[in-house]
């Protein structure tokens, strides 16, 4: 496989003397009367085309191919030589299509018959073909400046295709020097230059092509060694379709490639609506889409001659496509297909049908009755495609089943919830470049990973690991503390979420706690609280380093999960944990040791178990159903209890610790103006929150007081 | 990728082995020996690769086909009778047969070939077969290189100096050659023994049968894997590109797409992607393949129970019917998916793309993929109802752009005949009259076809007079104007038959009294 073959760069060279306006004596009807109005009309006299015509035509329909199956790093450069060498377009990317070509080819017009023919010659062509030939292309340039000190790897190989009338072969003999001398002396031009090549080596294709009727004078050759650099074969074509032909016949040689004929395509007919009959339609592709075939040497499935390789065809038969139904074939290769007969009724229909969609599978002809499905047709995005799918037996038939092997007899992985993070996962294009605000380039796929890694940094898999995923209240918070930045909104929303599981504490609703692996009835409900608050301090502090507002939601959790002292002292009552609960808090610091931390809590919550049913007898007995205890705090007043600071009752190791980092804390800035302006070590929190418009910050609020 | 053992049965593999030992050994002892290590390392740590054994002297047969089954190999290697001359191009015909029948010419395949470096005498010993290698017809073609991607690995039973003092080693060498150099030849260092035959079979293991083990990682989420069949090093481009590309071992999920949206892509080869459990040494536990193993059950066992994020990862690709996009290397990816054979089992699979910017054209360079959240609105749509994908191309292609094609009579016919159709229709179809007309004239400027458009015009001009007398009024005007503008871009003329230029309709009122013209 190389880039830079001989097909990287093609030169065409036509001849634009006054002889190719001569007539290619071969006539085309074009006046088709329709039936019922021939009465007494005689249709139009048949027309033909010139040489010229022949060679353009056929030229194009070469390059319309090309174009087909190798839309990139196949390129072209036309040349027409008449008393001068009119260079039609560039190596460059955007001037590689039919379009360009045939504007800039009506711009030359047709060969002026009353035009010096001493003027005019085909050298002017060939010697500007080989410079253009030691022209850097941009995929040329590009692998030299990557590949830096070994630019030198980089080949620059062409092929000139000279279509011309020649008038002998020692005629023919003169071209072939010209070239030669002509490379010997761009080589050395281009070994002092920076923007040029030299050629390595270069086919030379010479095709004369002369009227139909008119003998040749010019003789054929096979492909000959002439130098190291210069390869040249002679074709003597008669011109309209033969010539057209000829090229047709070269541009498979040229591009490696093959011809397969979709068989038995059911097509309605024009005329009769309601019946269809079958067609073939001839498509071209690279070769390698058959090379089951050719290894296997099934010459059955087309000619067998191996003189006439190019005439051989693979016959494939259509399978009408039964659903829409979305499949992962197991594809070996796709190749990009042009329709030999690009514009017959059948290629048409076949075309539109795949550009519209659909996919068409295709079956092997075998003598025996077996069906092997061998190839797709598909389309995607505006280009049609021939899959190779691969029919032998799979080397990886009846492997293990996923369910047998490490994690397969865990049954509650979070599958739904792994859907969902794939789906907000997802990729999708980012054609225009992005920078960073360093001013360096923005690489999307690294977006993509950085993404992956924050919305994975806390996500327990299985749903017995986790409570706060099975929460549907967690859901605001847990959506967007995973996102690099939040909105004002957004830290609103987690602050409602806190308050809400707060509020939710309060009325002692039950958690989804899962009681695999533990006997008896579970933790308590206080005991399930503390676990999912832990859980989501696990969730938020792997956040924090995202953004200062990430922090602030962190804050607002850790005030409100620190309950009013009566309330700790109640649940405390008959319990002696606090080293262990002090052991668990630390754990919890570092979101990486979150999985030590949840095998250490949950083996913690079956040793406590057993105390706890000792206790148990002594406690009020909490379910859904039971009535609020009438000493818990409506939430108004949670938001009014001062969070970190308790000013009555025994203080707990948490607030002991929190209390000595936030003392850290406060040395390191500015203290909050709600701390400051309290009244007995009361401020109204979240002033802001009543106030019109959101404030950014609270330091912000406090500098606006000053 | 399977393996074919091919072992050589002829007298000379019974030649003793001169030890110091009481027991005496020949060289086909030497060579059971080696293989059973060798189909006990496979038992153990590649239990998904097919191995057939086939035995040849001056025939070949086959002894054991694919199978995953080792105990039947090992049993068929001790049942081996000694035969006659050694005749090695039939035994690599065969293996061609068997090979091609049972898995066709795109699987690669590994050919270990046990011999003792006698290489047969007359007809159908190697050095005759080399010696006529440059008169071969097509019919009887040398069976190298393998009509199958392959390696050839030749296992010598002797050293290198009883190889070199005969050209029993150029003819092997020979052989490697022509199979593309791909392959290789051991021998074995030192007197011939049954640890130095070892030690030779330890150097094929570690060269072909190391299992693949890797981490596949999403973002935090991890597992140890093991990737089977192994993915083999990839030369992109030999000239440009000559180092062979290894996959990493850390196989890195980048983000997740459609599988309609990905669209059977082509690949270069399929994994399974087995999660496996690794012990404090880092030695595999299992990868959940039933063993005989009593103490592996259990361990296979425990594993089980341990979550795994293969599976989950497996489940929701599963459900979603999507694939997951993971990097291999740098511009190199591949996908993982769910694959499920027809006996409700399924699997963890991943398919390598070729490498480089741009393996799949309709996703565009990879490198341009990224989040959604990135996007200004989600491209999938608020109702999951749109995609990004396919990419559409800068050019069209010629099937989707109307091209003219007049390489045959009936294109041309077909053209002119549309214009005729819609004259014969004017005024109501007089747009589509001028685009067909203008379609037909670009073509013919560009192929320099000026009589056509003589021909078409007066044609044009002949249609004017056939007009029924129920024809608007407007018809004639506008087949005039046509046929005028097309005798003017016949001759040539620059002011006349510019490319860019298009015939547009004459501008006709017949709706008021005056019949103004522009």
């Amino acid at each position: 496989m190389k880039i830079f073959s001989e097909s990287h760069k093609t030169v065409f060279v036509v001849d634009h003397c006054p002889y190719m306006a001569e007539s290619c004596r071969q006539h085309v009807e074009f006046d088709m009367l329709v039936k019922n109005r021939t009465q007494g009309i005689i249709p139009l006299a048949p027309i033909s085309k010139s040489l010229w015509t022949c060679s353009v035509e056929s030229s194009m329909e070469y390059c319309r191919i090309m174009y087909d199956i190798f839309p990139f790093k196949k390129l072209v450069n036309f040349i027409v030589s008449d008393s001068g060498a009119h260079v039609l377009n560039s190596w460059t990317q955007e001037d590689q299509n039919l379009q360009e070509l045939m504007a800039a080819l009506a711009a030359v017009g047709p060969p002026n018959p009353r035009a010096d023919p001493e003027c005019c010659s085909i050298l002017h062509g060939l010697v500007a073909a080989v410079e253009t030939l030691c022209k850097i292309t941009e995929y040329q340039h590009e692998a030299r400046t990557l590949l830096m000190e070994n630019a030198e790897r980089v080949g620059n190989r062409g092929r000139i295709i000279c279509i011309t009338n020649a008038k002998s072969d020692s005629h023919v003999r003169m071209l072939e020097d010209c070239v030669q001398e002509t490379i010997h002396e761009h080589n050395k031009l281009a070994a002092n230059s920076d923007h040029l090549m030299q050629i390595q080596r270069c086919e030379l294709v010479l095709i004369h092509t002369y009227p139909v009727g008119e003998d040749s004078l010019v003789s054929d050759r096979p492909k000959k060694e002439l130098s190291a650099v210069l390869t040249s074969e002679v074709h003597s074509v008669r011109a309209g379709r033969h010539l057209a032909t000829k090229l047709n016949t070269l541009v498979q040689q040229h591009f490696d490639l093959a011809s397969t004929t979709i068989t038995n395509i059911p097509m309605k007919e024009e005329q009769h609506a309601n019946t269809s009959a079958n067609y073939d339609v001839e498509l071209l592709h690279h070769k390698d889409a058959h090379v089951d075939f050719l290894k296997s040497g099934d010459t059955h499935l087309g000619g067998s001659s191996r003189e006439g390789p190019f005439k051989e065809t693979v016959t494939l038969k259509w399978c009408t496509p039964r659903t829409n139904h979305i499949e992962l074939h197991y594809c070996t290769g796709a190749y990009r297909i042009s329709p030999v007969d690009v514009n017959s009724r059948p290629s048409s229909c076949l075309t539109n049908f795949l550009l519209n969609g659909r996919s068409v599978l295709l079956e092997q002809p075998r003598k025996s009755g077996s069906k092997v499905i061998s190839h797709m047709l598909s389309s995607h995005g505006g280009e049609i495609f021939l899959h190779v799918l691969s029919s032998s037996r799979s080397i990886l038939e009846d492997p293990p089943s996923i369910s047998e092997g490490c994690g397969g007899r865990v049954t509650d992985y979070r599958i739904t919830d792994f859907g969902e993070f794939m789906r907000e996962n997802r990729l999708t294009p980012f054609l225009d470049p992005r920078y960073k605000i360093d001013g360096s380039l923005e690489v999307p796929l690294e977006r993509a990973k950085d993404q992956l890694e924050k919305h994975t940094r806390y996500w327990p898999m299985i749903i017995s690991q986790t409570t706060i995923f099975n929460m549907q209240a967690v859901v605001p918070l847990a959506s967007v503390i995973v996102k690099e930045s939040l909105t004002e909104e957004d830290v609103l929303n987690c602050q409602k979420t806190i308050y809400n599981l707060v509020d939710m504490e309060r009325k002692n609703d039950p958690l989804p706690i899962s009681t695999v692996g533990t006997r008896g009835k579970g933790p308590k409900r206080d005991e399930q609280y503390r676990i999912m608050w832990n859980e989501l301090e696990t969730l938020v502090r792997a956040h924090i380093n995202n953004s200062e507002k990430h922090q602030r939601v962190l804050e607002c959790l850790m005030a409100c999960r620190s309950k009013p002292p009566e309330e700790e002292e109640r649940k405390k009552r008959g319990r002696k944990r606090e080293d262990k609960e002090d052991k668990s808090e630390k754990a919890v610091k570092d979101y990486e040791q979150e999985k030590s931390w949840q095998d250490s809590e949950r083996l913690k919550g079956i040793l406590e178990r057993g105390k706890e049913e000792l206790a148990e007898s002594e406690i009020i007995k909490d379910s859904p159903d039971s009535p609020e205890p009438p000493n818990k705090k409506p939430l108004v007043e949670i938001d009014e209890t001062p969070p970190v600071e308790k000013s009555k009752g025994p203080v707990s190791l948490l607030s002991l610790w929190s209390n000595r980092i936030n003392t850290a804390n406060s040395r390191k800035h500015q203290e909050f103006a709600g701390r400051l302006n309290s009244v007995n070590n009361r401020a109204e929190l979240y002033q802001h929150l009543k106030e019109e418009n959101g404030m950014e910050t609270t330091e912000n609020g406090k500098a606006s007081r000053q | 990728m399977p393996t074919v053992v091919v072992m050589d049965v002829s007298l000379s593999m019974t030649r003793p082995v001169s030890l110091e030992g009481s027991e005496e050994y020949q060289r086909k002892h030497l060579a059971a020996h080696g293989l059973t290590m060798l189909f006990e390392h496979m038992a153990t740590n590649y239990k998904l690769e097919f191995t057939a054994l086939v035995v040849f002297s001056s025939l070949w047969e086959l002894m054991v086909p694919f199978t995953r089954d080792y105990n039947t190999l090992q049993e068929a290697l001790s049942n081996m009778d000694d035969y006659d001359k050694t005749c090695l191009e039939s035994a690599l015909v065969g293996v061609c047969n068997i090979v091609q029948q049972e898995w066709g010419g795109a699987i690669p395949c590994q050919v270990v070939l046990v011999t003792d470096g006698c290489l047969g005498i007359g007809r159908g010993s190697l050095r005759h077969s080399l010696a006529t290698h440059n008169q071969r017809s097509e019919s009887n073609r040398f069976p190298l290189p393998f009509p199958f991607p392959s390696k050839l690995y030749i296992m010598c039973m002797a050293n290198l100096e009883e190889l070199q003092s005969t050209d029993s080693l150029d003819c092997l060498e020979r052989l490697i050659d022509l199979n593309n150099g791909e392959g290789q030849i051991f021998t074995i260092d030192g007197p011939l023994c049954l640890k130095n035959v070892q030690s030779m079979f330890g150097k094929l293991i570690d060269l072909a049968y190391t299992p693949f083990h890797a981490i596949l990682k999403c973002g935090h989420l991890t597992a140890d894997v093991q990737v089977f069949p192994r993915p083999e090093p990839f030369v992109v481009d030999e000239e440009i590109d000559p180092i062979p590309k290894v996959i990493n071992t850390d196989l890195e999920i980048v983000g997740f797409i459609d599988i309609a949206d990905i669209s059977s892509p082509p690949v270069l080869s399929r994994h399974l992607v087995l999660p496996i459990a690794l012990n404090k040494e880092g030695d595999e536990v299992g990868t959940g393949i039933t063993d005989d193993n009593e103490d592996e059950n259990s361990a296979n066992q425990i594993a089980g129970k341990i979550p795994n994020f293969c599976v989950l990862l497996h489940g929701s690709l599963k459900v979603e019917g999507m694939v997951a996009i993971v990097q291999l290397g740098p511009e190199w990816h591949g996908m993982l998916y769910s694959q499920a054979d027809s006996k409700k089992k399924s699997n963890l699979m991943m398919s390598l793309f070729e490498p480089g910017p741009e393996p799949l054209p309709w996703l565009g360079k990879m490198a341009q993929l990224g989040p959604i959240s990135d996007a200004k609105e989600n491209p999938y749509g608020e109702d999951d109802n749109k995609s990004p994908f396919p990419l559409q191309p800068k050019n069209k292609r010629s099937y989707a752009q109307n091209v003219t094609v007049w390489i045959k009579p009936s294109g041309l016919q077909t053209d002119v005949q549309k214009i005729l159709r819609n004259a014969r229709k004017l005024p109501e179809k007089t747009q589509t009259f001028y685009k067909e007309l203008n379609r037909l004239r670009k073509a013919a400027l560009a192929f320099g076809f000026l009589d056509l458009l003589k021909g078409v015009a007066d044609m044009l001009e002949r249609e004017c007079t056939l007009l029924p007398d129920t024809a608007h009024p407007d018809a004639a005007f506008q087949l005039t104007h046509a046929a005028k503008q097309l005798k003017l871009a016949s001759t040539g003329a620059s002011e006349y038959a510019a490319y860019d230029h298009n015939v547009t309709p004459l501008q006709t009122d017949f709706s008021g009294s005056s019949t103004e013209r522009l």
